[in-house]
């Protein structure tokens, strides 16, 4: 792994996965049935904390994701809380098989927590990039899916997910998130969406690690532009909050969805189809994986390669202000919105003179 | 004109210190009301120059306008006549005075009817000199958070002025990069920050906050005191990082990046490669 230049201090403080670990130790001192369970990725997995103070509670299958999910199944059977932690990749696809029939079909109470999702163990290779896991436990009847953008909404979806019955699917970072959210206190309810940012001209919906991204184009956009950028943060994908999507749809009349994933059958998907069933007309686009493999690289560098970063989502909306823009249209006494198509030109000209 | 041989570590470490250093005159001589009093009244060009026969006029400059109390810089630009102006016979001259290398004096051009005048500029220079030279913190609490000042606009100025002049490293690394900024801060003094913004080649160097949204990553001090302990190279990193003094806001991996090219300003300013 080339390159590694953060130090220790911060992949402690950073670590979202360190997060989770120490969520669950609190969830585990409040309630004996909460157990862990892992495929030999207990450091990785940032679990080791709840290891130490409940060994008799922490299970290690060794590297046996259906096992896993299997015996994890059994548990919830018996009565306890298992918490579930392995990457994405091989909770989603090494394990699909027992995640659809052992855990979903019999709607047990098991809590899935998948890491170093998306991209974003990067110098790890495609092999552990987990692009598709999305596509996949979105599609599983009774499995709810939660996409945190930081390790505070970490957090809050491991407790929201422990205080709902049934399984769930929390999908976090390899860690050294960006910090969204100052403290935990901005009202996550599983299934809503946050506004983190108002505006009437476009909207970008976000999740995971985008979100952040998001949100520093939205202050690009205003500073440089002019545009008002509205910034859902849609960390629950199912049950997703339709209402925040009509509504963007109905305000902006142009939504952006962007995802550390491949644009097939994720957030961007999941969103599409919510203002298709409503019939909404609006201009549409999605930014992920493309039906490709991402390079392998630092996560950030990899954001911007795959078009998911600040720099791509002010560039689309800039391009997409472009094309369409909403115009009153009055007739008989009644207004009514409808889009113009032109050519607005936002190109901003920029100084790069040094300050002296 | 003269037969000295500049090399390309010679252009760059002027240009570090005709465009990035010299203009902190202007910060000093704001921040200290004895000297900037000396101004209040004052109309006069004050130009610092190098002879260099390949640069477009025959000499590298950077001037400063005072009126009245206002201060403007101007660099890679020649004012055709200053009022007063400092001329070095060639570029290692003026890189080994500002260096402290050496004292290889200047002709002095002006002085003698705008005396007052130049001796006030001359005071700026020495305090700017002096507290950008210092191995030690200065004691008053003033004069540190200048120092720490002077470093944070000095040093994504020095990395952007590198990118400009092509340094190879610098410029590599500007070339591949989306819009991002680079911050340095310490909390609780805003007007202490500073930032670097680059975007596939180009740069640009700024003061304060960085405008357009949350820097891709910012190097932040808890205090002024634990800053300069890290610019004057008496405290390590890790250990400052461990006790929180300092934190990387971001983007940890490209935290590495940012300190290889502070100092690579670093070393310019020092002339080390001529040591």
């Amino acid at each position: 792994m080339g390159g590694m230049n953060y130090t220790v201090v911060d992949s402690k403080r950073l670590a979202t996965a360190e997060i989770y670990g120490k969520t669950l130790v609190e969830l585990g001192e409040k309630d004996k049935r909460v157990v862990a369970l892992t495929a030999d990725l207990a450091k990785s997995t940032k679990i080791g904390d709840f290891k130490e103070k409940f060994p008799d509670r922490f299970f290690n299958v060794g590297i046996a994701e259906q096992n896993l999910f299997g015996i994890a199944a059994g548990m919830a059977k018996a009565g306890l809380i298992p918490f579930i932690s392995t990457f994405s990749v091989f909770a989603s696809l090494r394990a699909t098989d027992q995640l659809h029939t052992d855990i979903c079909y019999q709607n047990v109470n098991v809590k899935i927590i998948g890491t170093h999702s998306g991209t974003s163990y990067g110098q790890a290779g495609s092999t552990h990039h987990a692009i598709e896991d999305i596509a996949v436990v979105r599609s599983l009847v009774n499995l709810k899916v939660i996409v945190p953008a930081d390790g505070i909404e970490t957090a809050n979806a491991v407790r929201a997910a422990y205080a709902t019955d049934g399984p769930v699917y929390i999908r976090i970072n390899r860690g050294f998130d960006q910090t969204v959210y100052a403290d935990e206190n901005y009202g996550f309810e599983l299934g809503k969406g946050v506004l983190m940012n108002d505006g009437n001209d476009i909207t970008v919906i976000a999740n995971g690690s985008c979100v952040f991204q998001a949100v520093q184009a939205a202050k690009i956009l205003e500073h440089d532009y002019g545009i008002h950028a509205r910034i859902i943060n849609l960390h629950t994908i199912k049950p997703i909050d339709k209402e925040i999507i009509l509504k963007a749809a109905e305000d902006t009349r142009r939504i952006i969805t962007v995802e550390d994933h491949t644009v097939l059958g994720g957030l961007g998907t999941a969103v599409g189809e919510v203002i298709l069933e409503h019939g909404r007309a609006c201009a549409f686009k999605k930014l992920g994986l493309n039906d490709c493999f991402s390079a392998i690289g630092f996560h950030e560098d990899l954001m911007h390669i795959n078009g998911i970063d600040t720099d791509s989502i002010v560039k689309n909306a800039v391009d997409m202000m472009k094309h369409a823009h909403v115009v009153e249209i009055t007739a008989e006494g009644k207004t009514t919105k409808a889009l113009k198509f032109d050519d607005r030109n936002f190109e901003a000209e920029i100084d790069w003179t040094d300050e002296v | 004109m003269n037969d000295v041989i500049i090399t390309q570590d010679d252009l760059y470490a002027a240009r570090i210190f005709f465009n990035s250093a010299l203009p902190l005159l202007k910060v000093v001589i704001q921040s200290k009301p004895e000297i900037s009093a000396k101004f209040r009244n004052k109309r006069f060009v004050f130009q610092i120059s190098a002879l260099y026969n390949k640069a477009p006029d025959g000499k590298m400059a950077t001037y400063f306008i005072f009126n009245k109390g206002d201060i403007t810089v101007k660099v890679s630009e020649i004012h055709p006549k200053p009022d007063i102006e400092l001329v070095f016979p060639d570029l290692k001259k003026f890189i080994v005075f500002f260096s402290g290398k050496g004292t290889p004096l200047p002709k002095m051009k002006g002085v003698v009817t705008h005396f007052g005048a130049f001796v006030a500029a001359l005071k700026g220079l020495l305090a700017m000199a002096k507290l950008l030279g210092a191995t030690d913190a200065p004691t008053d609490q003033a004069d540190q958070e200048l120092c720490v000042k002077l470093f944070f606009y000095l040093l994504p100025n020095g990395i952007s002025q590198l990118n400009k002049a092509g340094q190879e490293k610098v410029r590599d690394f500007v070339l591949k990069s989306p819009d991002r900024a680079y911050a340095f801060a310490v909390t609780g003094y805003p007007e202490l920050n500073s930032y670097i913004r680059v975007k596939e080649g180009n740069s640009k160097a700024g003061r304060g906050e960085y405008p357009r949204c949350k820097p891709f990553l910012t190097l932040r001090f808890d205090s002024v005191i634990h800053a300069l302990d890290i610019l004057m190279g008496k405290g390590d990193m890790v250990d400052y990082m461990a006790n929180k003094y300092l934190t990387v806001e971001g983007a940890p991996e490209f935290a590495g990046t940012v300190g290889e090219f502070m100092l690579l300003v670093a070393s310019y300013a020092k002339a080390a490669y001529m040591d």
